[in-house]
């Protein structure tokens, strides 16, 4: 038995208990030693990141003349440690009071804990695919389970899942198409012969494959025009289904892309691929399409007023970073994609749990009934502060390591237009999280709210962890980029060799242990200069300045609606639901046609199968 | 790294007193232009002292101390990072990526402590305040990226290197420089572009609850901003500094710029900054990128 076997077994093992004691009171402690074992199999499996040989499964099959088999490469260890780590933290999260709330307020919490158990199980298969047929299968069963997951709640949820399944289905025929060219092509499932047979294959058929590939998986990932199902399907999902979710189920369609377009065809043949008529190749192509998902997403969160909403909207335009690192290449681009990747998922894990600690007490996720709660869940501030420091990618925090590997790549590639998109989609994203932070803890506390307490450990030792993870791996980028090298090499990418801190160049480097001692020092000077002022009293919120009137608790002071009044006088009329306009005009399109159908296959017209019956005979006889 | 240390104690002091001079320079540059006399040499220091000396400090909560000194903290975090005279050690190990974020700290910071006084003035300030960074920052982003693919390097003692030897950046893109200097206009919330204070309107906006300590840490602040501002455009267009004479020369003349003409103008609404913030400069960025890299 090998390591993968032992994953998947105990991976398996998971969803079983799950479906069989999900309602029992102590399922949810058990649940989480067994993610904790999933997590430990996998870092047993750590020697893939310094250059193991991969792990394949016992398991095989032969269908059809095919052979089905498993491995884990460095590849598919990278992505399965940000799986492992991120179901641990939701299963942790479900384990204790937030679980019982769950199964209290009438939820299915057996349910939620089998989609919860059995996505990972499909994406660690997923995960150890080794050609387009296991790919394949492992695509399916993600989209399924996902698909499992953002049901488990019910309500609203539901017909964001079937909106869902209606997108994964469209991208699955694109893959399998795909698939079924790349077999014509070469008469193989393999990556490897797609691989070798790419020099004598015409502009056309790569063409072909890299649109139904790109489409396919990027249907997954949320990018632009395939974006519209992720934010409603993932907002909707119960919190720690969501935090899971917005941490890595969309990056399977990355992975997915990593290892069939980038390692399959290769990025050199997107490289010299031509688009007729413009001075652009291909992965440029590919990074413009991200680098519009950077930034359209991100300004449709500024816009959102639930605050899972604004959460899931900016995952998506988290997503276009790591395209537009891959797609760029180079050593630095691709690394920050990648490291992208580990990145988002943590902070967003974190976030969405710190929304969902909210939600547990105040009951909603609307920025405008919140406020305040900085006094009375302090903790929780300081998850969902961390958080979006990283995923507005400022230092000390992970997110800016990523980003920074993508910017000083662009600089280098000579791409002052997508640079400049990447900074406009920053830049949207820290005007957008501060609406969060402040909307939900600063300004003033509402009344009903007065008796709020911070969240049980069971639920802040998760999002505290996470949170530390942010830290940490900014402080000491290092380990990370040495998981994401062995990637780099083993998918043919130039390889950045990274310090501790970062990245050593003779021209502009980063050494994140500087950087963050910069600041602390640069704080620590601030906090000398204010302490040397006199001791402060704090006051009550009602002492404020109020142009001369008194302010009592039933006064509402407190700015929340339409946070930026200022910019949506600029650009609010920019906002033109173009997407929302194509995909209606889509769904009226295909109902019409339907109908249309359905008018000559339903209705009984006795002359109009005679006249065909009749022109069928007249033709078969001549 | 004993020199390290000791340039981490010395810039920010030395930022402290040129930047209180430029605070100085402001004030008498708008007295000069409203025919006033202006404030006495030691004016802006009496104020820190008296600040930082009143009985009565009011605090609404931790979070509110805590933003203060991530603000000014940034600032000064910030500053040491741009290689001055004599000192560059800091600067030598980070870029200039890391700088324009370290800028973006500050107003974070800013946002933490005017969001907790749970007062809607400070909170409808932070708003316009961010949304200023948003209208500023993009062309200052066309800028940086335009001064770093000249001089092939985003390390800012390189990039001083270069212009000691090839001549200013100025010279060699004067496009990208007047971008620069409009978009510093909006870096300092100088008018036009001060919506966020708006006294009359919303009653100092981020500053309506800051008093005492808190007030003086912002003066504090604005002292080191003025500070970096100055210094960093000297970096990428005016060639760093030689001595500390020329060096400091230089600074102050950039930040007389704005000054000069920020005190001549009525303030714009939110979205007619962004208007402008985001064509003149922005064009004017574009076409001298394209100048510098086409050519």
């Amino acid at each position: 038995m090998t390591l993968l076997d032992g994953l998947w077994a105990a991976s398996a093992l998971t969803a079983l208990v799950a479906a069989a004691f999900g309602r029992h009171p102590a399922a949810g402690s058990w649940l989480t030693v067994l993610y904790g074992l999933q997590f430990l199999v996998v870092a047993m499996m750590g020697g893939l990141s310094e250059g193991a040989d991969p792990v394949p499964a016992s398991v095989s099959f032969v269908v059809l003349g095919y052979g089905l088999a498993w491995q884990f490469s460095a590849l598919s260890w990278f992505f399965a440690v940000i799986t492992a780590g991120a179901a641990l933290a939701a299963a942790w999260f479900v384990s204790g009071a937030w679980g019982r709330a769950y199964a209290a307020r009438g939820g299915d919490l057996r349910l939620l804990q089998l989609a919860l158990a059995l996505n990972p199980l499909a994406m660690y298969v997923l995960l150890a695919s080794t050609d387009f047929l296991s790919l394949f299968v492992g695509w399916e069963l993600v989209s399924w389970s996902s698909f499992l997951l953002m049901l488990s709640g019910g309500g609203v949820g539901v017909r964001w899942a079937l909106r869902y399944l209606v997108y994964a289905i469209g991208g699955a025929m694109a893959v399998m198409a795909a698939m079924a060219q790349a077999h014509a092509l070469t008469g193989s499932f393999g990556f490897g012969a797609l691989a070798a047979a790419v020099p004598e294959l015409s502009a056309a058929s790569l063409w072909m494959l890299v649109i139904l590939l790109a489409a396919g998986f990027g249907v997954k990932m949320g990018l632009l025009p395939f974006h519209l199902w992720q934010a409603g399907a993932y907002a909707e999902t119960p919190g720690p289904g969501a935090a899971f979710l917005g941490a890595i189920s969309s990056r399977m369609g990355l992975y997915a892309m990593l290892l069939t377009l980038f390692g399959g065809l290769g990025l050199g043949t997107l490289q010299a691929l031509h688009i007729p008529f413009t001075p652009l190749e291909a992965h440029e192509l590919l990074a413009w399409i991200a680098a519009f998902t950077m930034v359209l997403p991100t300004f449709t969160a500024l816009r959102q007023n639930d605050a899972r909403w604004l959460l899931a909207w900016h995952g998506i335009g988290q997503g276009g970073y790591m395209l537009l690192g891959v797609a760029m290449g180079d050593a630095l681009a691709s690394a920050g994609g990648m490291m992208h990747v580990f990145n988002h998922a943590t902070y967003q894990a974190a976030l969405f749990m710190a929304v969902t600690a909210v939600v547990y007490r105040t009951g909603t996720a609307d920025l405008n009934r919140l406020g305040g709660l900085v006094t009375r869940m302090p903790l929780t501030f300081l998850v969902l502060l961390i958080g979006i420091i990283g995923l507005a990618g400022l230092p000390p925090m992970n997110g800016f390591v990523s980003k920074w590997l993508i910017y000083r790549a662009l600089i280098d590639e000579g791409q002052p237009l997508l640079f400049v998109a990447a900074v406009i989609g920053t830049l949207g994203t820290i005007v957008s999280v501060y609406k969060l932070l402040h909307n939900i803890f600063l300004g003033r506390l509402r009344v009903e709210h007065e008796s709020v307490r911070e969240v049980p450990w069971s639920m802040l030792t998760p999002m505290l962890a996470l949170a530390a993870v942010v830290f940490v791996t900014g402080l000491a980028p290092g380990p990370v980029l040495d998981w994401v090298a062995a990637v780099q090499r083993e998918l043919g990418f130039a390889v950045l060799v990274p310090t501790l801190g970062g990245v050593d160049r003779p021209d502009g480097g980063l050494d994140m242990l500087w950087v963050v001692g910069i600041m602390l020092a640069g704080f620590g000077v601030g906090a000398l200069i204010f302490l040397a002022g006199g001791r402060a009293r704090t006051v009550h919120q009602l002492d404020n300045y109020a142009g001369g009137h008194f302010l009592s608790a039933e006064v509402r002071y407190h700015y929340s609606d339409n946070f930026y009044a200022g910019l949506m006088h600029r650009i609010g009329s920019w906002y033109r639901g173009s997407f929302q306009w194509l995909q209606d005009a889509l769904v009226s399109a295909t109902d019409f046609l339907a109908q249309g159908a359905a008018g000559v296959y339903r209705a009984v017209q006795p002359v109009t199968w005679l006249l065909g019956v009749t022109v069928l005979a007249l033709w078969w006889a001549w | 790294m004993p020199e390290l240390i000791l340039e981490l104690v010395l810039m920010p002091l030395v930022a402290f007193v040129a930047g209180l001079g430029m605070l100085l320079m402001m004030r008498k540059i708008a007295a000069k232009i409203q025919r006033r006399v202006g404030p006495p040499f030691l004016q802006p220091l009496y104020d820190v002292v008296k600040f930082f000396g009143k009985q009565t400090q009011i605090s609404h909560g931790l979070i509110h101390d805590v933003g203060i000194i991530v603000a000014v903290g940034g600032y000064i975090a910030a500053e040491t990072l741009i290689p001055v005279p004599g000192m560059d050690g800091i600067a030598g190990r980070t870029d200039v990526i890391v700088l324009i974020y370290f800028l973006m700290v500050p107003s974070l910071g800013m946002a933490l402590a005017a969001g907790q006084c749970a007062n809607p003035n400070a909170s409808i300030g932070i708003s316009r305040a961010l949304t200023a960074m948003l209208a500023y920052d993009i062309p200052f982003v066309i800028v940086i990226f335009g001064m770093s693919w000249i001089y092939g390097t985003t390390n800012l003692v390189q990039m001083v290197e270069y212009q000691q030897v090839h001549g200013w950046g100025l010279f060699q893109a004067p496009l990208l420089a007047f971008a620069g200097l409009f978009a510093l206009q909006g870096m300092l919330g100088k008018q036009p572009f001060e919506i966020y204070v708006a006294p009359a309107e919303i009653a100092t906006g981020p500053m309506v609850e800051m008093g005492g300590k808190y007030l003086g840490s912002l003066v504090v602040m604005q002292s080191f901003s003025l500070y970096t501002a100055g210094i960093l455009y000297t970096t990428l267009f005016l060639g760093g500094g030689v001595t500390w004479i020329d060096f400091l020369l230089k600074a102050y003349l950039v930040v007389a710029i704005p000054m000069a003409i920020a005190f001549q103008f009525p303030r714009y609404r939110a979205e007619q900054m962004l208007g402008v913030l985001w064509k003149w400069p922005v064009l004017a960025g574009l076409l001298g990128l394209a100048l510098v890299m086409l050519t």
